[in-house]
């Protein structure tokens, strides 16, 4: 037999030897395509490409109840995370410090003779024995404990000047009653009632100034916080012990000059030599006096502290019944809060849809590089 | 092939469904006898070849023609599915019979043209499998050197010189049995 000896020989061969599907097969693919390809389970298959097959052919029914499993699953993250916020951010509204231990007074209290701002005497007791930080730190409960922290500044005799906030939340109905029991708090802890503003009516409020003495002021806050429900609590301190006994040195400076003085009138020989001593004297006495009212000043400040505390009903003045103002208001908290929801429903699926997009195009390429192998 | 063959039972046929009845009806003998030719085994040839139409009908309606042509497209997703095959085959390794037409001899034939029809068999059985899929493609299939290059993924004249090459082996190949 002669071999090839030109392509067109063999190409000829080659189109006599196409191979042609049997009647039998191609009867059978003619049924099915225009049945439009029913189902059939083809044991040659492989579990991929069965995946593979069964996928494009997924129902939208199907499709949209995986949708809507997904969605539900990352709505229901969303609004576990916005609780779990707002559930967070009550407890460090309502935290409180720890109070002053028992025993502790303040230095020059309300009960000291000449009134609270009196002097403070040689033998005065610790000053207040909490330091407090502008954050709440102590978890409710924890009454009477005092840290190490706290001993040390007794020992220290700081001074410290203390201010705190206390916003109440009450029904219309309860602010006068809530009012009275305010009143009534402070005078049991010796306190002074600077100011107060009482609204009555259905947007009632009230506001009131108060001076509390310093070791009180914990006790004072417990008090008002059981009055009714606690909206928020603030409370912060200053160190204001330079200031404090930078003025006292100077106070006791200045009359020791004073005696220094008084003794060289005594000694003075010619009334010139007294006119000195006396012009100087006068001019050390005004400087004592001034700074004896700025010590007395500085005393107060930590003698007392000053508590601010606001009854609120919780709504805005809208001057009567529900209205538009009020519906605008509400529909924005609703619109925010949905489009918060939206956004952690997002958050969920954004990332989970990108890595199930990366993991089909690493499929896809690794599928494609497979199939060319294959070629040789 | 008289039958109609589109199946949307109760409602009229859209322009994918007649696209896929116009290709099915030109390509139905072409698409088996190329994945015969690159498979050589007849019973996987139609599993291959029915699954290939089977993907195309149910992805006719993401067939965009500014893409390329549908017998293009119709072929890509039947190379695909050939491969897949082989694949399969690599991982177990089984290869069955000789698909009918390439080792077998019409009754009326001479011993001489029986003898050339087995060496040429057998020197297609020696080609690597991207060699026989060229040659499946050109002369089993019908296909241009163009409509290769798009579904090898070529150029054009990349495709006409490995198929040049695809069939100078075999020939050598054809040559060296005789």
């Amino acid at each position: 037999m002669e071999p090839f000896d030109r392509d067109e020989a063999l190409i000829a061969e080659l189109c006599a030897m196409r191979p042609a599907p049997g009647r039998a097969f191609a009867a059978e693919l003619d049924q099915r395509a225009a049945a439009g390809f029913p189902r059939r389970r083809s044991g040659r298959r492989s579990a991929l490409a069965t995946l593979g097959g069964r996928l494009p052919s997924l129902t939208r029914r199907r499709l949209v109840f995986a949708g809507a499993g997904g969605m539900l699953v990352a709505l229901a993250v969303a609004v576990l995370v916005i609780s779990g916020t707002a559930s967070r951010e009550t407890v460090q509204s309502e935290a409180i410090s720890a109070p002053a231990p028992h025993g502790a007074t303040s230095s020059s209290g309300a009960g000291t003779p000449g009134g609270p701002f009196a002097r403070a005497s040689a033998g005065r007791e610790a000053a207040p024995t909490t330091v407090f930080s502008p954050e709440p730190t102590v978890i409710p409960g924890e009454v009477g404990k005092v840290s190490s922290s706290v001993a040390a500044a007794n020992a220290s005799h700081r001074s410290i000047e203390r201010n705190a906030q206390v916003d109440l939340l009450a029904d219309p109905s309860d602010v006068d009653s809530d009012s009275a029991k305010v009143f009534s708090t402070v005078h049991e802890l010796g306190g002074i009632v600077l100011r107060s503003n009482t609204v009555e009516g259905r947007n009632a409020s009230a506001h009131f100034e108060l001076l509390i003495p310093g070791a009180k002021l914990s006790e004072a806050l417990d008090a008002i916080s059981q009055i009714d429900r606690v909206r928020s609590r603030r409370e912060a301190s200053a160190d204001i012990t330079a200031s404090t006994v930078g003025t006292s040195d100077r106070l006791k400076a200045s009359e020791a000059r004073i005696d220094s003085l008084l003794g060289q009138l005594a000694a003075a020989e010619t009334e010139s030599e007294r006119e000195a001593v006396e012009a100087e004297l006068t001019r050390e006495r005004r400087r004592a006096m001034t700074l004896r009212q700025h010590l007395a000043f500085l005393n107060s400040r930590t003698n007392f502290a000053r508590l601010d505390v606001r009854i609120d009903t919780g709504r805005e003045s809208s001057g009567g019944a529900w209205g538009i103002d009020d519906a605008l208001h509400d529909a924005g908290r609703i619109l925010a809060t949905a489009a918060g929801v939206l956004l952690i429903v997002l958050a969920v699926l954004v990332p989970i849809a990108l890595l199930a997009a990366l993991a089909w195009l690493a499929h896809r390429a690794w599928l494609r590089r497979a199939r060319r192998r294959a070629l040789g | 092939m008289e039958q109609a063959l589109v199946a949307t039972a109760g409602e009229a046929p859209d322009a994918a469904d007649l696209l896929f009845a116009d290709l099915y009806r030109s390509s139905r003998d072409d698409v088996y006898a190329y994945v015969a030719g690159l498979l050589r085994d007849h019973a996987a040839a139609e599993e291959v070849a029915a699954t290939a139409f089977e993907r195309a009908y149910r992805k006719r309606h993401r067939f965009d023609p500014n893409r390329g042509e549908p017998r293009a497209w119709l072929f890509g997703i039947a190379r695909n599915a050939a491969l897949d095959e082989l694949r399969r085959r690599g991982r177990h390794a089984s290869l069955t019979a000789e698909p009918a037409g390439f080792d077998s001899t019409g009754l009326d034939e001479s011993a001489e043209r029986s003898e050339r029809r087995l060496s040429v068999s057998a020197a297609l059985a020696s080609l690597t499998p991207g060699e026989r899929e060229l040659i499946s493609l050109k002369f089993f299939a019908g296909l241009s050197n163009a409509e290769i290059a798009a579904i090898v993924g070529v150029s054009e004249s990349n495709a006409g010189t490995r198929l040049h090459r695809a069939v100078t082996k075999l020939r050598e190949a054809c040559d060296g049995a005789l």
